[in-house]
């Protein structure tokens, strides 16, 4: 599992000839992507196009009726049950409905993973303190969940993926409960993360949003992917 | 260091665990002590006959009471003539009879008691073979022997053990259930708290292992409470069947004192075990990570 932090120069996340069906039915079809080490990508497309599928390929919540999936090298299509925590622990995720703790405080919820993890308290304080200032939460440490907004709720989760330094981060619809303009900062502090070297791919059918962005946009419609362009736009007439 | 501060952690998140299912700790734990007391009971009282058989199974001795009028010399002499005889022990029935009147306050009525020989053999296998030609004897109205009436009893141990199985089988069946049930509803409440702990990465152990100690901790209280009634139940019941019921019986019965700590010690291993197995099996049941 070491391989998903020392692997470089490749794409980080490569997906081949990936189909997936749900019962016969399919969700994704043949599917090939390649997402280099740093790059930050949107997944669009329509409600029902496999986007939250491909996610959940990529942190081994489902597997692939066929093809494979790397992520540093390493074939994560074949890990063992007792391997996909590890997996897990070298990506961040952020999910649109945050999924927080809620009998627990902002700090705990970002500590909670290194605890289990064993990390020492002086290490975690700093780690987490570290985490809540990229999110710009270190005054609201001791708040719980349920008194925040919605997007520093998000900001929490995303303390949360990246306090372990994962080098790559996913987001399915991070923005999907969130207002315009919070939306918009949510994705450009995702921006920022990538900046500092973590892959991120965010999935999403937020169009003003994307078209912001100006980054590389990949479509999917219909489990396919029809078209994977950098510096793009939301092509809505395509998606139709 | 790292694996000891995992190790508090879960200990803390245990803590919680009991903290957050109130009252049907309570619930758990005494349908469990119920269970283990009714098997500690069972598993002691099979241990004292047990040991009692032993004992009597290996006292070489029959006793032969005499009928009226037969002289105990003469057939005490007879008696000696048989091979494997090594003894013959002469109880006159007036000596039998004083002593019984100064230990139990009997009225003064004409005694009732034989002549009795008390004869010593010199193997067991010799028991029954001789038992045998002693009922030819036509002096002998009846003859007694320890190896007989421990097969008697090893017939109610016998049955006490299968009896107690199957009281055990049935009664950890249910707390198994009633354990199951318990953790599943821990687990139905902290669903959305798994789900996000298996996203994150944390392992499946951290999250099952609260909840197998939690089961654990079930079976350790309920053992404890067994071991307390089984303590009182032993030193209340002692005392009454050596001097009332053993007294009556005619062999000395130095094999009942079977201790009490090995059966604690046996509840206890079983409280755990049923307390931890349960939980671990609810537990690998409904979180699928
Ligand atoms: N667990 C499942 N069982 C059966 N079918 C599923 C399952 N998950 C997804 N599907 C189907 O797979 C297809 C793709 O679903 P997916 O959730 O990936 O779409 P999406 O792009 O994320 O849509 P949305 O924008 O609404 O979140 C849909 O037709 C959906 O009905
Ligand atoms: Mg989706």
């Amino acid at each position: 599992m070491k391989a998903i932090l020392e692997i470089r120069g490749i794409a980080l996340i490569r997906l081949q000839n990936i189909h997936k069906e749900y019962n016969g039915k399919p969700a994704l079809i043949d599917v090939n992507l390649h997402i280099g080490l740093g790059e930050f990508a949107f997944l669009v497309g329509p409600s029902g196009a496999g986007k939250s599928t491909l996610m959940r390929l990529l942190y081994r919540e489902e597997s692939p009726t066929r093809g494979t999936v790397t992520i540093g090298g390493v074939n994560i299509t074949r890990l063992s049950r007792s391997q996909v925590p590890l997996l897990r622990r070298r990506l961040g995720i952020v999910f649109q409905d945050f999924k927080l703790l809620p009998r627990q405080t902002v700090f705990d919820n970002v500590a909670y993973v290194l605890r289990a993890l064993g990390v020492d308290e002086i290490d975690v304080r700093r780690r987490v303190s570290s985490a809540l200032a990229i999110v710009s939460l270190e005054d609201k440490d001791n708040e719980f969940p349920e008194n925040l907004s919605g997007g520093e709720q998000q900001r929490v989760g995303i303390a949360r993926a990246i306090v372990n330094g994962p080098p790559v981060l996913l987001a399915d619809e991070p923005t999907g409960n969130l207002d315009p303009q919070t939306s918009l900062e949510i994705v450009q502090l995702l921006d920022r993360i990538s900046q500092r070297g973590t892959t991120v791919l965010i999935s999403t059918h937020d169009q003003p949003i994307v078209d912001a962005m100006r980054k590389r946009v990949i479509s999917l419609k219909n489990g396919q992917v029809i078209s994977d362009v950098n510096s793009g736009i939301y092509e809505m007439e395509a998606l139709r | 260091m790292r694996n000891i501060r995992i190790f508090l952690r879960v200990l803390r998140e245990t803590t919680i665990g009991l903290k957050r299912s109130g009252w049907s700790n309570w619930l758990v734990i005494s349908i469990l002590a119920v269970a283990l007391t009714i098997f500690g009971g069972v598993l002691q009282t099979t241990m004292a006959i047990k040991g009692v058989v032993s004992s009597w199974g290996s006292q070489l001795e029959i006793s032969a009471y005499l009928k009226d009028g037969f002289d105990p010399q003469k057939v005490a002499r007879n008696v000696s003539q048989l091979p494997d005889v090594q003894l013959v022990e002469i109880v006159p029935k007036e000596v039998a009879w004083a002593e019984m009147q100064t230990n139990y306050k009997v009225a003064a009525l004409n005694n009732p008691l034989p002549n009795t020989l008390h004869i010593k053999l010199a193997n067991v296998q010799a028991v029954e073979k001789t038992a045998d030609k002693l009922k030819t004897f036509s002096s002998i109205e009846h003859i007694r022997f320890p190896l007989k009436v421990a097969r008697n009893l090893n017939k109610v141990r016998q049955f006490l053990e299968i009896a107690g199985f199957v009281i055990t089988g049935a009664l950890s069946a249910a707390t198994l259930v009633v354990i199951g049930n318990t953790i599943h509803l821990v687990i139905q409440s902290r669903q959305r708290e798994i789900e996000i702990l298996s996203l994150t990465g944390v392992s499946p152990w951290y999250i099952k292992g609260p909840l197998i100690l939690q089961g654990a901790s079930y079976g350790m209280g309920a053992a404890l409470i067994a071991s307390a009634f089984l303590f009182g139940l032993h030193a209340y019941m002692d005392p009454y069947i050596h001097e009332q019921l053993l007294s009556f019986l005619p062999m000395n019965s130095t094999g009942l004192d079977a201790g009490l700590l090995p059966t604690l010690v046996v509840v206890l291993t079983l409280g755990v075990a049923v307390g931890a197995g349960g939980s671990a099996w609810t537990s690998g049941r409904f979180i699928k990570i």
